[in-house]
């Protein structure tokens, strides 16, 4: 995976060079920000479980998809949707400690349309539970973080369209 | 590869969100961010002053060595080389370990030197020679972080 330091090392090296002017800007506007993510990363860590009951909660739990018929019907795939949504914040939570979204596509997007689509798992569910969890994760963290973890929650609804 | 894209390729092989150790390891590093582009700066600054300062003190040590054989191009390749090493100092400061000096510089090293009948020993004393400059330009809080990556380079050789 790539992350802001090493996606800016790595074309440098390239051409020889040091990191410099507006190369060393990005690093030290990324240092600055790197409390405010390691807080989140920390609220979201120790409160995933609730962050993602509450995003059902929000989104899903009172609609069709948790009766019968439905794709969250029966506790088997519930439990698989938790279990992705689970994936889905703890990724976006990397991708957020690492202000760069090359993990989410390398090991969350890669693929994930197709095997959605082979397990007959609906999307436009999956981005509303999404839409929801960005909701709940900005009401733990607070709005400058949250708009943050926007991005990266952003980045696999988009991928998932 | 940074201390943060490690931390986050551990936590996802054992698929759990990062503890609060590996979370205070990022705290610590975040927090030394301008003390890290100061030191990086200051190397990128003194590349050239490190490399000819530290050759001199190296041929003073060891005077029977390719870069001070009389052969201008070998001189130049071998201080080439030694900048290089530093600038591979300078981003693993900035990424808060020594990936970038193991990737790019280190992995292969021996088995290059050896065929360019460059040998290692005198090597390791170049670089002790390189980090001698450096330390004497770096603040003490700089010297702290880029030392353990010079020192890890002369260990190599």
């Amino acid at each position: 995976m790539q992350d802001t330091i090493t996606s800016l090392i790595n074309p440098a090296d390239e051409k020889g060079q040091y990191l410099e002017g507006n190369e060393l800007d990005k690093l030290k506007q990324y240092f600055q920000t790197g409390t405010l993510r390691v807080k989140a990363a920390n609220q979201i860590g120790s409160s995933a479980d609730s962050v993602i009951s509450e995003s059902v909660e929000k989104s899903l739990l009172y609609g069709d998809i948790t009766l019968p018929g439905g794709n969250m019907y029966p506790t088997r795939r519930y439990a698989a949707c938790l279990r992705d949504l689970t994936y889905f914040l703890r990724y976006a939570t990397y991708a957020m400690l690492a202000a760069d979204i090359s993990i989410l596509d390398e090991r969350v997007l890669n693929g994930l349309k197709d095997t959605y689509s082979s397990l007959g798992v609906p999307i436009e569910p999956t981005i509303q539970a999404l839409q929801a969890m960005k909701e709940v994760v900005t009401q733990r963290v607070g709005t400058e973080a949250g708009q943050e973890m926007d991005v990266y929650l952003d980045h696999i609804i988009n991928g998932l369209r | 590869m940074s201390i943060v894209a490690k931390v986050i390729a551990q936590s996802d092989i054992s698929e759990r969100f990062l503890s609060s150790a590996e979370l205070t390891q990022l705290q610590d590093f975040f927090n030394k961010g301008s003390v890290r582009i100061s030191a990086a700066q200051k190397l990128a600054a003194n590349e050239q002053k490190i490399v000819d300062q530290g050759s001199k003190q190296f041929w003073n040590q060891c005077p029977n060595t390719p870069s001070n054989s009389g052969n201008a191009q070998k001189t130049g390749l071998c201080q080439r080389d030694q900048g290089w090493y530093i600038r591979l100092v300078s981003y693993c400061i900035l990424a808060g370990n020594s990936k970038p000096l193991e990737d790019i510089g280190l992995d292969g090293m021996r088995e290059m030197y050896i065929s360019l009948g460059v040998p290692l020993a005198n090597l390791k004393v170049a670089m002790g020679c390189l980090k001698s400059v450096a330390m004497g330009l770096l603040s003490s809080e700089e010297a702290a972080i880029a030392g353990p990556y010079f020192d890890q380079l002369i260990r190599a050789f």
